[in-house]
């Protein structure tokens, strides 16, 4: 469950270069929840998802190159997924936060 | 697909779409759909599958061409008959002249074909029978919804009701694919796995 704030809490608002509160998230999913899936593909077409949706993933990363060899490439697997490999899915789909350096212990 | 896959997406063809008045997709964001649907169906207790579809272009290198995003288990659409299902909900092919003139692929796939295969295979595989259903976004006229006819899929009727978990009245937009018409889309297809 720690894990879904943290993945909740990754967003930024769009019309601000700040951070998402977490609460305002949760609302907005809460409220998107409602509504039927051909509802949110009509305002996601229309352009106006943003209206109840004013987020957008934090952690901006560079565009990654046009094409890729064929050994680059990593085939998804066409079978059910494993809960772990659902989570794993879901985590790729932010982008990654820098990695913060842990300190080391002193040596003097 | 990753974040990068739908940052490209938006970076690189979003804006050769944009101008395109006939596509659904024009104002798709997949950077922002990608983790709205995750988090959207998750609320639902679902599951959504991401994915891309890439393709060769005339120098060997592959280039994204194709993007899904896939709900699965889903309610079946045609409550006559009541299980489960996957549901393309949203699906979006790179425009043909754009991957020809701007990206070196001179051959671009019958790619709704093989978007919809994909929901097809992995609901096969997940013990559905293939069973699959979408909704024609409205902001694709009258052209979409000839599109997914042409690609074999069943329209639900719009008298029809929906499964109460839809939540949504019935426009006429609905299609789906029931275990027959799953079999035989996936064969027709089996020659190029």
């Amino acid at each position: 469950m720690l894990w879904w704030v943290v993945f909740m809490s990754e967003f930024m608002r769009l019309d601000a270069q700040a951070p998402a509160t977490l609460g305002a998230v949760v609302e907005a999913v809460t409220r998107l929840s409602t509504l039927s899936e051909a509802k949110i593909l009509e305002l996601v077409s229309a352009g106006k998802i943003a209206e109840l949706f004013p987020f957008k993933p934090a952690n901006a990363q560079a565009i990654p190159a046009d094409t890729v060899a064929e050994d680059e490439l990593a085939e998804a697997s066409a079978l059910p997924l494993s809960r772990k490999q659902r989570d794993a899915l879901i985590d790729s789909s932010l982008p990654a936060a820098a990695k913060k350096k842990s300190r080391a212990f002193s040596k003097g | 697909m990753t974040a990068g896959d739908a940052l490209w997406w938006d970076a690189r063809l979003g804006p050769k779409h944009a101008p395109m008045a006939t596509r659904a997709d024009r104002f798709w964001s997949w950077s922002v759909l990608l983790a709205l649907c995750h988090v959207v169906q998750r609320a639902k207790r679902r599951y959504c599958r991401p994915l891309v579809i890439w393709a060769r272009t005339d120098h060997g290198r592959f280039l994204r061409v194709g993007m899904s995003i896939l709900i699965e288990d889903y309610p079946y659409l045609d409550v006559a008959h009541p299980g489960d299902a996957h549901f393309v909900w949203f699906m979006s092919a790179a425009d043909a002249g754009v991957l020809t003139n701007e990206f070196g692929l001179s051959h671009p796939p019958a790619l709704a074909r093989v978007l919809l295969d994909n929901a097809i295979i992995l609901s096969q595989n997940a013990g559905f029978k293939g069973r699959m259903g979408l909704h024609a976004a409205v902001a694709g006229g009258d052209v979409l919804p000839k599109v997914y006819e042409r690609c074999g899929l069943l329209t639900l009727p719009r008298a029809a009701e929906l499964p109460p978990q839809v939540r949504r009245l019935n426009d006429g937009r609905y299609f789906y694919a029931d275990e027959a018409v799953a079999e035989a889309l996936a064969a027709a297809l089996d020659a190029s796995r």
